[in-house]
């Protein structure tokens, strides 16, 4: 993993990551985290995010951050950047999760949740999964997390490369037996403000400190 | 998210621990294929080992409930606690699980 040695560094890029060396590439005194792909160019999206010290930008993989718990390790680093409490955390943890896996499945890896919508859905999905996670194109999307604080509120934007979807078909509202929906209704919940823009690429959360 | 299953007199009893979320699809297959011991009239998932859980993993358990049903087997989630309490209660998924706090 090329570039976790250098300290105070404020871009830092990595190659072939896993769990365990994206928490500790996290802990870095660095302001941009971004995973670097072989034949990809020198210049990925990570060269238009402003620096700043009050948040941090990770970008990854579609491939690596699958299976990685990117929600877990960012919603660590922010109790560990002292940003958030250990309260906090958890609401906190919960919303990203539901916007990163949005952003992998139905995003990045185009899979809609309709998939699920019959007899053997289940199957039908996790094959669905599995194979678009082995095509090279679409393992190479990008998924973006984006956080920034000030003394009030802490601001997390999750981007994703999809084909985006039609946001008027968000559902307000679910019951018990709700097949899709329930990652929404959750942010809504539990966030105090959730915004989607892009067509349905980006999801920015903001949460009261 | 790991799982372990025993074998009760007429029931199976399956505890998962760790964290159950949109990438265990592949597992809950094999959760599912418990369904099909003989004479089973009862199939417990024990939850509580698990330390998070997203809409997801609350959607495998949806699945888990229509299978079950199909096969006229009571199913039941046991001991949600903290943040997996949490999401159970926020997704309502109570009005058509039993739950056993």
């Amino acid at each position: 993993m090329p570039g976790t040695g250098a300290r105070n560094c404020r871009v830092l890029l990595v190659s072939e990551i896993d769990r365990a060396s994206l928490a500790a590439a996290l802990r870095e005194p660095c302001s941009a985290l971004v995973e670097v792909v072989a034949d990809e160019g020198p210049v990925g999206d990570w060269a238009a995010v402003a620096i700043s010290t009050t948040g941090f930008y990770v970008s990854l993989t579609t491939g690596t951050s699958f299976g990685l718990q990117m929600a877990a390790l960012v919603s660590d680093e922010l109790v560990s950047r002292a940003v958030i409490s250990r309260e906090q955390r958890s609401v906190i943890e919960l919303c990203l999760q539901e916007a990163v896996a949005n952003a992998i499945v139905h995003g990045n890896l185009g899979i809609s949740s309709t998939a699920k919508d019959h007899p053997e859905g289940y199957r039908v999905f996790s094959q669905l999964v599995n194979e678009r996670l082995a095509d090279p194109m679409l393992r190479r999307r990008r998924i973006e997390v984006l956080t920034r604080w000030s003394g009030q509120a802490l601001d997390i934007s999750v981007a994703d490369q999809g084909d985006g979807f039609d946001t008027s078909l968000i559902p307000t509202e679910i019951d018990g037996t709700s097949r899709s929906g329930r990652g929404f209704v959750f942010m809504r919940a539990l966030a105090g403000r959730v915004a989607v823009t892009d067509g349905g690429r980006c999801v920015s959360l903001r949460f009261a400190l | 998210m790991e799982f372990h299953a025993r074998n009760l007199a007429d029931a199976i009893e399956v505890r998962l621990t760790g964290r159950l979320e949109f990438t265990d699809h592949d597992r809950l297959r094999d959760i599912v294929a418990l369904l099909d011991g003989p004479n089973l009239r009862r199939f417990v998932v024990d939850v509580s080992g698990l330390d998070f859980i997203d809409s997801a993993g609350l959607g495998m358990i949806l699945i888990l409930q229509e299978e079950a049903e199909q096969k006229n087997i009571k199913l039941v989630v046991r001991g949600p606690r903290n943040d997996v309490k949490r999401s159970i209660d926020l997704a309502k998924i109570g009005e058509i699980v039993t739950i056993e706090y």
